[in-house]
């Protein structure tokens, strides 16, 4: 996947998080990551494109999220661009996780499973778009190969 | 996500197979509120065959467990995978939910 883009869009509806599962089991065979690797950058994709389509448009017209992501320095870079309400994720509240039960809300903790799964996160506006790129540390499936792939990227 | 849900000594026993996620946590949530307008008030969820869960999961389960503990009832988790155990620590819940490593030991927390 080195110096390798893959790209593809949904639309903004939760059944096309169907897509997203299909498609980064796809990725994680091809590269032989660890199963709890693909776990945690399904997760990370799953809160951003859910919290896109259920907050981030005021009509309810059909939206694409666009979706690219590419190996850098052993890391999976995740870039997505939607056409919603500008909304920055890395300045959201951080829940309070250790008040009581009665107190505990649920509101942004998506958003704190990214913060601690992602190394990166970052946000830009640009024009009327939104464009987040986050950072995942690769873990790949650890078994005997080949020592020396020869790439240099 | 296929849901199995049983009676075991007056418990509620949910049996989760696949995915809990933004998609599919609503079918746990009626599952889970159908059974507490029946009367349920003490739950096990078994995560032995859950592969995948997101905050959407963690919404409903959160919901479950308030709701119950006003009838002095509990929800406990079982035999999960630890990616997904992780994603309780992270998120603070197992402050104050009870997470047992198989069906026995989750039993024997009420």
């Amino acid at each position: 996947m080195n110096a390798e883009t893959i790209s593809f869009r949904i639309i903004n509806s939760l059944s096309q998080l169907n897509i997203l599962r299909q498609n980064l089991e796809e990725i994680g065979n091809d590269i032989a990551l660890d199963k709890k690797c693909v776990f945690e950058i399904n997760l990370i994709m799953e809160e951003i494109i859910t919290n896109i389509i259920t907050h981030g448009y005021t009509d309810r017209d059909e939206h694409w999220i666009d979706i690219d992501l590419w190996e850098e320095n052993s890391m999976l870079v995740i870039r997505i661009e939607d056409d919603g309400i500008p909304f920055d994720p890395i300045v959201s509240e951080k829940p309070d996780l250790k008040c009581p039960l009665e107190e505990r809300k649920v509101g942004g903790l998506g958003v704190h499973l990214v913060k601690q799964m992602a190394c990166d996160v970052a946000y830009e506006r640009c024009g009327e778009k939104n464009v987040l790129i986050l950072k995942k540390t690769l873990t790949r499936i650890t078994k005997p190969k080949e020592k020396d792939e020869g790439r240099t990227c | 996500m296929e849901i199995l849900d049983s009676k075991e000594n007056d418990m509620d026993v949910f049996k989760l197979i696949g995915r809990l996620d933004s998609n599919t946590s609503p079918d746990l949530e009626k599952k889970i509120f159908n059974a507490i307008e029946n009367g349920s008030v003490n739950m096990i969820l078994d995560f032995e065959n859950l592969d995948y869960i997101s905050s959407a999961g963690l919404r409903v389960i959160l919901k479950a467990t308030k709701n119950l503990k006003r009838s002095d009832g509990m929800v406990v988790l079982c035999s999960m995978q630890d990616y997904v155990k992780e994603v309780f620590e992270i998120a603070g819940f197992d402050s104050f939910l009870p997470i047992a490593s198989n069906m026995d030991d989750a039993m024997k927390m009420f």
